[in-house]
């Protein structure tokens, strides 16, 4: 069935509705068919307009021949990986970490675009269950190689009640214009402790999307980390739900843009049960002529009572021709909560810069210290050595490109 | 006669269109502490941030000779390490970086600057812990981010101990009694009379004589709508405590 009022579709979507018939999700299909991929005039999309910054959709990925380096090392990690798709699993996993697979589609649907793609793309995903505390980094890498492919992939984590893990996601692969459309999803047990952090160390030309759902359940705490470091153009979607009560989430994020590159970061936090906190804090770092996104959202509801978020967003430009946005929103259900939002923006602050430099600190290297002093916020809860290092390691990598 | 540590000659520089230094003269001889008094908006800070070589001023005339060398093409980063140190009247809070951390880059690069090896950790940490005890600053402090969350005292004195760690020739304190209480006056002062050794030069700037009580000075300069109208000994200071400013013409601010 056609639409009355048919949007005229481009080369991108033609590819991708041609993908979703032959994979039988002929719902999808429809989907953009009738709408088109998102516009500016879609709500959540309003920043990242995607009929205009995507503009070919590759083939769907065959099997990787070969393998690039390896895009973060992070020494003593539990490695595994998803190459175009298809789950690699060498290393002996650690005690309590149960391995396998299971039908793609990990996501909860919802009104999304890259969600529906994803759901109707991924044809396994790679389930990670933790019974305990797992002491090692578990790093899951997540590649595309070989010639330009479309890759719709997704991950399955359950961590057991009262266990504690590191994880770590890294987007990496050749240099084609790949477009990568990643899923997880992460359940965390009644008082379990984890840290999520997701790395986009693409190539340029790479188009990446990736969609982090959370489950938190009574008492669990839980640290995400979004970084955007290699994509020309990358959005990630962060969707944690704290469904029991003293769930709480430290959601963080950070955007290192440079010419040319468009990086969003989009959160909605839903406090589904009274006592429930989460404390959104993203930073958006910009020089040359790019752009920043932060959309973050908290929604709140009708009885989840002593809801306790606050959420921030600050951005930082090295240009003139930085641009930043920023969108905060509260959608509030309940009557007895402390919610609030804040956004900043600013350049290097020359009183601070003069201040360091009068000490003998060299202009580029103060710069340096306050750019990383702006990070220090995001990267000092982390607490692992190795992995806090191999993260400065990525900011500093940024930073020298900058010179 | 030997080459004096600071020399200023016929100084002038504004900001926004607006003259603050009008033909600012000054020499200090190596060893000597001098101190500048005036009333506020004379254009003392003006003075220490030129100095120093903040970029919001423009010189419009003049030269300032460190150690004979004109510092006037220099970034702030090659003044201090050609021997200068500002003590900041606001010490600036520099959130996410460690006090710690900051010194090391500071000493460290002034050190490279000069074509001087870099110190080792263990020297590193013993000569922060001296510089650190004279003036009551304890791990606790050094582990905090630089200037953070620091009281008053804490800053200034967190000031003279990155004096004491960088070891300038020349040393220029700004407003450094402000916003200190007696008590902390007294471990500053101390802080910085330590720091003299017959070599090392200060230039210490202040509304009040209380801190020349604390730092006796060599010579006492009165500074007036830009430029020094007169200079003395140090019981030049007592006389402007008893008498004022207001003999010197220009209006209060």
């Amino acid at each position: 069935m056609r639409a009355n009022f048919p949007v005229r579709l481009g080369p991108a979507e033609d590819a991708l509705i041609a993908q979703l018939k032959a994979a039988g999700a002929d719902a999808a299909a429809e989907r953009i068919t009738v709408a088109g991929l998102p516009t500016r005039r879609v709500e959540s999309y309003h920043y990242t307009d995607l009929k205009t910054l995507l503009r070919a959709i590759p083939p769907l990925a065959t099997a990787a021949n070969e393998a690039s380096a390896p895009a973060l090392r992070i020494p003593g990690a539990y490695n595994l990986m998803i190459a175009n798709g298809a789950i690699q699993n060498a290393a002996t996993a650690p005690a309590g970490v149960i391995v396998g697979k299971a039908e793609g589609g990990v996501l909860t649907t919802r009104d999304d675009m890259l969600v529906h793609i994803n759901g109707a793309l991924a044809k396994e995903a790679l389930t990670l269950t933790l019974e305990n505390s797992v002491d090692p980094v578990i790093q899951v890498e997540r590649r595309i190689e070989g010639e330009a492919a479309h890759v719709a992939d997704a991950l399955k984590i359950f961590v057991a009640d009262d266990a504690s893990a590191t994880i770590v996601e890294t987007f990496s692969g050749s240099d084609a214009a790949h477009v990568g459309n990643h899923a997880t999803y992460l359940s965390v047990g009644k008082n379990a402790v984890v840290t999520h952090i997701t790395i986009d160390l693409s190539a340029r030309a790479v188009s990446h999307f990736a969609t982090n759902e959370y489950q938190l359940a009574d008492g669990a705490k839980l640290r995400t980390l979004v970084i955007h470091a290699g994509a020309g153009l990358a959005r990630t979607q962060v969707f944690p739900r704290m469904a029991g009560a003293e769930a709480h989430a430290d959601l963080t994020g950070l955007n290192l843009v440079a010419d040319g590159q468009h990086a969003d970061i989009t959160m909605e936090a839903l406090h589904a049960v009274p006592h429930t906190s989460s404390q959104p804090l993203f930073k958006s770092i910009v020089r040359g002529r790019a752009k920043a996104v932060v959309q973050g959202k908290l929604v709140v509801a009708r009885d989840a009572q002593k809801t306790d978020a606050k959420f921030m967003h600050q951005g930082l430009m090295l240009s003139d021709e930085a641009e930043i946005l920023s969108k905060p929103e509260l959608e509030i259900y309940a009557d007895d909560v402390v919610c609030g939002h804040g956004s900043t923006c600013g350049m290097i602050d020359e009183d601070s810069l003069f201040y360091l430099m009068s000490r003998g600190v060299p202009r580029a290297e103060a710069e340096t210290m306050l750019v990383r002093g702006f990070i220090a916020e995001l990267f000092d809860p982390i607490e692992d050595d190795e992995l806090n290092e191999a993260l400065q390691g990525i900011v500093d990598g940024w930073l020298m490109g900058a010179k | 006669m030997t080459t004096p540590v600071l020399e200023i000659r016929n100084l002038h520089a504004r900001i926004d269109e607006r003259e603050i230094l009008k033909g600012v003269n000054l020499i200090i001889p190596p060893g000597e502490v001098h101190a500048i008094m005036g009333r506020n908006g004379s254009g003392k800070s003006t003075l220490s941030y030129v100095l120093a070589g903040k970029e919001d001023y423009e010189i419009t005339e003049g030269e300032i000779l460190l150690n004979g060398e004109n510092i006037l093409e220099l970034e702030p980063d090659e003044r201090a390490a050609a021997g200068l140190f500002l003590a900041f009247q606001y010490p600036i809070e520099i959130p996410g970086v460690a006090t710690m951390t900051f010194l090391k880059a500071a000493l460290n690069a002034q050190r490279k600057a000069r074509g001087e090896a870099e110190l080792t950790t263990p020297d590193f940490m013993r000569a922060v812990k001296e510089a650190g005890a004279q003036l009551n600053i304890g791990n606790d402090m050094l582990k905090r981010p630089l200037n953070v969350g620091f009281s008053g005292g804490e800053k200034k004195r967190a000031e003279i101990m990155q004096m004491a760690l960088l070891k300038p020739s020349l040393a220029v304190l700004d407003e450094t009694d402000s916003g200190l209480d007696i008590d902390a006056l007294q471990v500053v002062s101390k802080g910085v009379n330590a720091l003299r050794d017959g070599q090392r030069s200060m230039l210490v700037i202040t509304h009040y004589q209380r801190l020349l009580n604390h730092i006796v000075p060599d010579v006492v300069h009165v500074f007036s709508d830009g430029k020094i109208v007169e200079s003395g000994d140090k019981d030049l200071a007592l006389k402007l405590e008893a008498k004022g400013y207001a003999s010197y013409g220009g209006e209060a601010a």
